[in-house]
């Protein structure tokens, strides 16, 4: 059984169907035997029977000829057509008693059928029929087919008795051939199974090999195939699986090499493997994507990170400097970002106004010197730093973009406006305009950003105010300093001119004092009004201090003297000092005459404020004035005379001023006091003797005249003859600058009304250049002398 | 802050004086010896110095010295300080001059030039500017600089406002008067700067001189109209007073006028070739 089990299906169908197939044409021939055996013998009876019909027509004939009965005649008659068998050698026909004798037949007559044959015959009580029992003879026992019929008249039957053999000869003659036809058929079938089989056995072969390689993990070539049988189904199938195996390799392949947007589609539905392999792949893909988005979320994260720390540093580098930070800051967001240009505005919030000042901006990678000043509220970075909230604009109006590149590059697209703020505080605002869009990991970090430029902006902002207020308060220690020394000076002068005044009242009070002792002293308002009077005054009038003031000075004038008095007042009131005598009336008509002099004063702005009065009491004087008139007039006359003489001595001192001014030209001219102190010095002295002014003046001569040096006798001489009131004239020579000068000096006393020496005047000529000339000169010096004398 | 200082006396003041004398052209020695002593008491504190160490550096270190000397000067002044004074200028001597064909005025102490741009301001108003010769001296070289810069601080000096408005845009003679005479028209005012800066057009008019009352008489080929010299003779003793005056009466035109101090006045000698007006000194 084992090695039928390890055949293979042709061999197997060659040793199981082949001899099967040659049993059943066996089996098939037998039935057929069979079959034609028993038509055979089926025919052989109904021959029989046609032959029994035949022998029974015969039997009529003859029994029509002899009469009734079996007659001697008849079996005569009748022995003829029964001595031939009838169809084949044995086959005799036979009449047959009731009994089973044989009446006629060939061989057997007076033969007796076999006894039981006899009993089934009278049995089957039919007519007509067959049936079969075996004749038993001496050698043998041979199975006999006995065919019927009862015939009437001769009251016996006519029976054949066939021999079931001979009947089969024919067909026995035929077997060998019908085998051997079976056997050929047989092997033909053999065969043609053979060939039919070798084909499908082979492609059995093929595909147990590729099923084998299938089975050890090979992918096999293709099955050919044409047809649609089951074999051809079959390595459609097994392609198909090949097929569908490359595929699903080549796609495990791809997903091997991350190749996940391969095209693949699984066998079918239930495809577990592609499905299996597709579900990987997904999950692969999302596995990547995941990545890939995790990639991309930690390069985000990155330079979020790094920007972060960068402007962290370059926040805290330049702290100090606004505009150096607001430069980098801007330059370096704007590369930061790719964007193309920028600016950073700080939010001033002075007592004055608020606005946004563009500290620095940036633009095709440069910087921008552009000033520019916006208000709160104003455009869109105003309206930012009002609003505190970000502006992102993906559309730029075209008129916005202040920076132009100047090189016909295109214009940004979108625009970018962040507040700097610090818990809602704000600090200014950023501007970033770009070629593509912002992201919004950017946006976030331009604002993340914001917060710290915020906080820098802030620090910078209170450094430089905490450094401004440090040079302030320095500046306003300085000007305190400065004020300081001004109020010092201030004070001094204060100070000084306090002293000045208290020098000057003690003055005027020595002054005032002398006066109020010894003249009478009042003081009027510009009404007239007494407002101050002194005792002498009290004493002279009468009148006592109480009563005086508030008094009109008019009112104490001899009413006679009014009119000339008022204007006397007015020539006062118009701001001149004026002298007079007052005839006043005083108490109990007391009669007093005063000497007065009436001085304005006037306050800083040059107004009138009071008028001062001072005197004294010249009533004696006027009395004796009076009593005698004669005297008065006299002295009068005497005054007019003295006048006179004054205006003499006046128009004198006038000449003489002019002669001396004549002098004071050509002449050294010096004027010493009686004691011989030099009190002056022309200019001729300094001019011909290069004497100075001030090493001459305030000397006595004897101390540097070169007589008095040389020859104390003759200066002693001189001197006293002087002071006899002589003039004295006398030469000297001294070398001046290496130059010997002539000098002539006249000397002239000047007696004072007394005929006391009051001064000498000494008048020199420099007669060096004349020298020759003396004689000329000295006339010219006599002339000069007698018209002295005159 | 050290010790309190000694108290300078009479003889410290003296060596002073005389250290300064010797060894440069300034001359101390008539100045009022009260206001002196206080001012080389000053110095001697702020340079943190005995007096003979500042007698040494007196003495070696002529650079010191201009220095001590500028800080002994005292400098006070105003734009139209004391306005009555100008008001009394202003109606009362001014016009005397309205049919010269020059007016030669001299600031004597001018100072840092308040009184000096006050003065053109006024002169300005009255259309006298275009006939004035103005000439300020003083002793102090660095207040001179300031003087010919014309740029005072604003804030401390609010008051020069209210001077102006004072003497410019009322008249005290007549309330009803009110000339709206815009301070552009003279200075500028710039807030931020703290400053107030003349107009060019007063800058460049005066001739500044350094000068010394004490030694130098009058350096200017001229004779004056109108002679200012105010709170400086307080810092000057009687005899120094003297002097001063005889040289203004001899540099005064007859009829000259020289103006003094609020609290200054002549007495003495020369106080009969003067008449009197308020502060003015009319030379008989």
């Amino acid at each position: 059984m084992k090695a039928f089990a390890n055949m293979n299906l042709a061999q197997r169908i060659q040793i199981v169907i082949i001899p099967l197939i040659a049993m059943l044409f066996a089996i098939a021939g037998l039935i057929l035997n069979h079959f034609s055996k028993t038509q055979t013998i089926n025919t052989a009876i109904i021959e029989a029977y046609v032959y029994i019909d035949k022998l029974e027509e015969f039997a009529n004939i003859v029994e029509g000829k002899t009469g009734p009965g079996l007659s001697s005649n008849d079996i005569f008659e009748l022995k003829e057509y029964f001595s031939k068998p009838a169809f084949r050698e044995t086959d005799y026909p036979s009449l047959l008693s009731k009994n089973g004798e044989y009446l006629i037949h060939a061989t057997r007559q007076g033969g007796r059928l076999p006894l039981e044959v006899v009993q089934n015959l009278k049995k089957a009580n039919s007519k007509q029929g067959y049936l079969y029992y075996n004749n038993i003879s001496e050698t043998k026992i041979e199975k006999r087919i006995l065919v019927y019929k009862f015939y009437k008249p001769y009251n016996s039957w006519i029976a054949i008795s066939i021999s079931p053999s001979e009947v089969l000869k024919q067909i026995r003659a035929n077997r060998i051939s019908m085998i051997l036809i079976v056997i050929f058929a047989s092997l033909l079938t053999a065969f043609i199974i053979y060939l039919t089989l070798k084909p499908v056995s082979r492609r059995l072969m093929h595909l147990s090999i590729r099923l084998k390689q299938l089975a050890q993990g090979e992918i096999p070539n293709h099955i050919k195939n044409g047809d649609r049988s089951e074999l051809g189904i079959l390595s459609d199938s097994l392609n198909k699986l090949i097929d569908g195996l490359k595929n699903t390799t080549e796609f495990a392949r791809q997903i091997e090499q991350n190749k996940l947007d391969f095209n693949f589609k699984p066998l079918s539905q239930k495809d577990q493997l592609g499905m299996a392999l597709i579900q990987m792949r997904d999950s692969l893909k999302r596995a990547f994507e995941g990545e890939q988005i995790r990639k991309q979320e930690d390069e985000i994260r990155s330079w979020f990170n790094s920007g972060l720390a960068m402007f962290g540093e370059i926040l805290r580098q330049n702290n100090n400097n606004l505009n150096i930070l607001a430069d980098n800051v801007i330059q370096d967001l704007v590369n930061y970002l790719n964007a193309n240009q920028g600016g950073i505005f700080m939010y001033n919030d002075n007592d004055t106004e608020k606005n946004l000042v563009l500290l620095s901006s940036f633009a095709y990678n440069r910087k921008k010197f552009i000033h520019k000043t916006i208000m709160l509220g104003e455009g869109l970075v105003g309206t930012c730093a009002l609003e505190k909230q970000t502006i992102y604009l993906k559309e730029i109006p075209s008129d916005y973009i202040y920076i132009t590149s100047g090189l016909g590059e295109a214009t940004p697209k979108s625009l970018l406006i962040v507040p700097l703020k610090l818990e809602e505080e704000i600090f200014g605002v950023i501007e970033i305009a770009s070629f593509n869009e912002f992201p919004k990991h950017q946006i976030e970090f331009v604002e993340k950003i914001g917060e710290s430029i915020a906080t820098t902006l802030n620090s910078v902002k209170n450094n430089i105010r905490t450094r401004e207020l440090l040079e302030q308060s320095q500046q306003q220690r300085e000007e305190m300093a400065a004020q300081e020394e001004e109020m010092r000076q201030n004070m001094e002068e204060m100070q000084a001119t306090q002293e000045e005044m208290q020098r000057k009242n003690i003055e005027l009070e020595v002054i005032t004092g002398a006066i109020n002792q010894t003249l009478i002293s009042l003081s009027l308002n510009d009404d007239g009004i007494i407002v101050e009077s002194n005792s002498i005054f009290h004493e002279t009038i009468g009148y006592s201090k109480s009563e005086l003031e508030g008094m009109l000075l008019e009112n104490l004038i001899s009413p006679d003297e009014r009119k000339e008095f008022d204007h006397l007042w007015q020539t006062v009131l118009n701001g001149q000092s004026v002298t007079a005598t007052l005839h006043l009336i005083g108490n109990s008509n007391r009669e007093r005459y005063l000497l007065a002099t009436l001085s304005p004063g006037f306050d800083t702005l040059g107004l009138l404020i009071k008028i001062l009065l001072i005197g004294h009491d010249v009533t004696e004087t006027k009395k004796l004035e009076f009593m005698a008139l004669q005297q008065a007039k006299e002295i009068e006359n005497n005054l007019q005379t003295i006048k006179k003489e004054q205006e003499i001595s006046n128009m004198r001192q006038h000449e003489m001023e002019t002669l001396l001014k004549a002098l004071d030209q050509n002449c050294l001219v010096s004027i010493l006091e009686p004691n011989g102190l030099i009190t002056y010095i022309n200019n001729m002295n300094v001019v011909v003797l290069g004497d100075k002014k001030e090493d001459i003046e305030g000397k006595f001569l004897k101390d540097i005249d070169y007589n008095a040096k040389n020859n104390p006798k003759e200066f002693e001489r001189f001197w006293k003859l002087l002071h006899d009131g002589k003039k004295q004239n006398r030469e000297f020579s001294l070398n001046v600058k290496g130059e010997t000068k002539w000098i002539l000096e006249n000397f002239t006393p000047i007696l004072d009304e007394k005929g006391k020496l009051y001064k000498i005047i000494n008048i020199g000529y420099d007669i060096t250049l004349n020298k020759q000339k003396e004689q000329e000169l000295n006339n010219i010096i006599s002339q000069l002398k007698e018209q002295l004398k005159k | 802050m050290a010790t309190q200082r000694m108290q300078v006396t009479d003889q410290d003041l003296l060596y002073f004086v005389n250290t300064i004398k010797s060894t440069s052209r300034y001359d101390f020695s008539e100045y009022s010896d009260k206001s002196l002593k206080r001012r080389l008491q000053k110095i001697l504190e702020d340079y943190n110095l005995d007096l003979t160490s500042l007698l040494t550096n007196l003495r070696l270190d002529k650079d010191f010295l201009e220095k001590v000397v500028k800080e002994i000067t005292v400098n006070t002044t105003e734009l139209f300080r004391d306005p009555p004074v100008w008001h009394l200028l202003r109606s009362r001597i001014l016009p005397r001059f309205k049919s010269n064909k020059t007016i030669n005025i001299w600031h004597a102490g001018c100072s840092s030039g308040q009184e000096v741009y006050s003065m053109m301001i006024l002169l300005n108003e009255m259309e006298l500017l275009d006939r004035a010769k103005i000439f300020a001296t003083d002793l102090n070289t660095d207040v001179l600089e300031i003087a010919k810069q014309g740029v005072y601080k604003y804030r401390f000096n609010l008051g020069y406002l209210d001077n102006f408005d004072k003497v410019i845009k009322h008249n005290p003679l007549n309330f009803e008067e009110y000339n709206d005479v815009p301070y552009e028209k003279y200075f500028d005012i710039d807030k931020v700067r703290d400053t107030i800066t003349m107009k060019k057009f007063l800058t460049e008019r005066p001739i500044f001189r350094k000068h010394d009352l004490v030694v130098d008489g009058n350096i200017f080929f001229a004779k004056f109209d109108l002679i200012l010299c105010r709170n400086v003779i307080i810092y000057f003793n009687y005899s120094l007073q003297n002097k001063v005056f005889e040289l203004f009466h001899s540099n005064l035109y007859p009829k000259g006028i020289l103006l003094l101090g609020m609290h200054e006045t002549i007495l003495g000698p020369w106080a009969t070739r003067f008449e009197r007006l308020g502060q003015a000194y009319i030379k008989k």
